[in-house]
């Protein structure tokens, strides 16, 4: 087994609007979360809009594929009611898709959350996976947080290469030399 | 606004902008060497911040000018000479370690907040403006660096004692943060208190070292006018310089 030296790995997930759903963007790896929402910031949110970020430690995601659930027993771990916390469920429709919120349940374990989410959300029956991870493994940029972490994105523009003139230029010079 | 003025507000806004575009060169020579992946993403985000910083207040400079804002900035940037810059021997230094980076970036941010503070609530509209928008992006910055900071001084043996390095090296050299323009009291007319400024800053700066188990050096902060520079400036200059300098009619 190779010795992963690396820090752990948080999944980072943005809302680019108020009132949209939370989306997987991708992770990133900090020695901690706090570090981990600042990498996340540089990593994620200099360009594309955003207004919140949250950043979950990717080991503390419970995550079933749809061919797993084809297999899988849903045997619940047996933890006591009083342990029922909020959780959140995401899941993505296609193989290429983005890990979506769907939303909040209350359940014991993350097998249970999953057993419930797949009562809750119906529409998303056929899903090509699933993730779910309780709320308190989140940590999640502020309100406050808005005008110095994203807001200055907005006014930059994102320039595409063909927006700079070197590659005309060169072109010009090369079929320069060709003529010569 | 009378010349005395015009002239003394000319001097501050090049310290300015000469601090954050030599910090943002500086910044961007991190990138594809920082020590993570995050780091130099990080790290090259600084560098555009800091520069687009430098051109803003470079434009302000052609405004007060009368010049045209986007020539008048490259004229500064790539034709100016190493005594001509105004900028910090602490921003030209070269990059260091990770520790020393990371700690002459948290005293530079930290003093920023504190000038930016004191600009944000002068008399001139433009540089009001131009020093609360600076501002938003600046409180990012220094969230960033302080979270460093901690964690390098309260890390491990060898990260305390780089930081420790770092802060002997560079502690001298805040003197000149706060030393804006040649005859401070020549901003009093727009309503700049730098000195006060400076006093916020220390108020700020030595509990958070201390917090972190950092150890003021004892040699004294040097109290040298922007206009002495070490050698680092001039190599850097003759880098930064190369391409504008290989044919002064080229466009881009």
């Amino acid at each position: 087994m190779i010795n992963d030296t690396q820090w752990p790995r948080f999944q980072v997930f943005v809302q680019v609007k108020p009132g949209q759903p939370f989306l997987d963007y991708g992770s990133v790896h900090a020695p901690d979360a706090e570090m981990a929402l600042l990498n996340a910031r540089d990593v994620f949110a200099r360009r594309p809009a955003c207004v919140a970020m949250w950043v979950v430690p990717a080991e503390g995601i419970f995550s079933k594929t749809a061919q797993e659930l084809k297999t899988w027993d849903g045997a619940l771990s047996s933890v006591p009611a009083e342990t029922r916390e909020p959780y959140y469920v995401f899941a993505k429709s296609k193989s290429a898709g983005t890990q979506t919120l769907l939303g909040q349940v209350e359940a014991n374990s993350p097998e249970h959350a999953l057993l419930t989410a797949l009562k809750t959300y119906k529409n998303n029956k056929s899903a090509f996976a699933w993730w779910a991870f309780p709320s308190r493994l989140i940590l999640s940029s502020q309100e406050q947080d808005i005008p110095s972490l994203y807001a200055p994105a907005d006014e930059k523009n994102f320039r595409l290469s063909s927006e700079y003139k070197t590659v005309t230029a060169m072109r010009e010079i090369f079929e320069q030399n060709q003529d010569d | 606004m009378d010349i005395a003025t015009k002239n003394n507000l000319f001097e501050l806004i090049l310290a300015l902008a000469d601090d954050e575009l030599i910090l943002g060169h500086r910044d961007s020579e991190w990138c594809g060497h920082a020590p993570i992946l995050e780091e130099d993403i990080a790290f090259a985000n600084l560098a555009l911040d800091e520069i687009g910083h430098a051109n803003l207040w470079y434009a302000l400079l052609a405004d007060l000018e009368g010049e045209h804002s986007q020539r008048y900035a490259d004229q500064l940037v790539f034709w100016r000479e190493a005594q001509d810059y105004r900028n910090t021997q602490l921003v030209e230094l070269p990059n260091g370690d990770w520790a020393f980076s990371i700690l002459r970036h948290y005293l530079f941010d930290s003093a920023e907040i504190e000038r930016l503070n004191a600009l944000a609530e002068c008399s001139h509209p433009l540089v009001s403006e131009t020093a609360a928008k600076i501002r938003t992006e600046e409180l990012y910055h220094l969230r960033h660096t302080t979270a460093w900071m901690r964690r390098l001084a309260l890390g491990t043996v060898i990260s305390h004692q780089r930081l420790q390095a770092a802060l002997n090296q560079l502690w001298p050299f805040t003197g000149q943060l706060f030393h804006l323009s040649a005859v401070p009291e020549g901003l009093d007319e727009l309503g700049i208190q730098i000195d006060s400024a400076r006093t916020n800053w220390e108020s700020q700066v030595i509990p958070f070292l201390a917090d972190c188990q950092l150890r003021l050096p004892d040699s004294p902060v040097l109290m040298q006018n922007r206009q002495q520079h070490s050698h680092h400036l001039s190599v850097l200059l003759s880098e930064m310089q190369s391409v504008a300098r290989l044919d002064p009619r080229a466009g881009w």
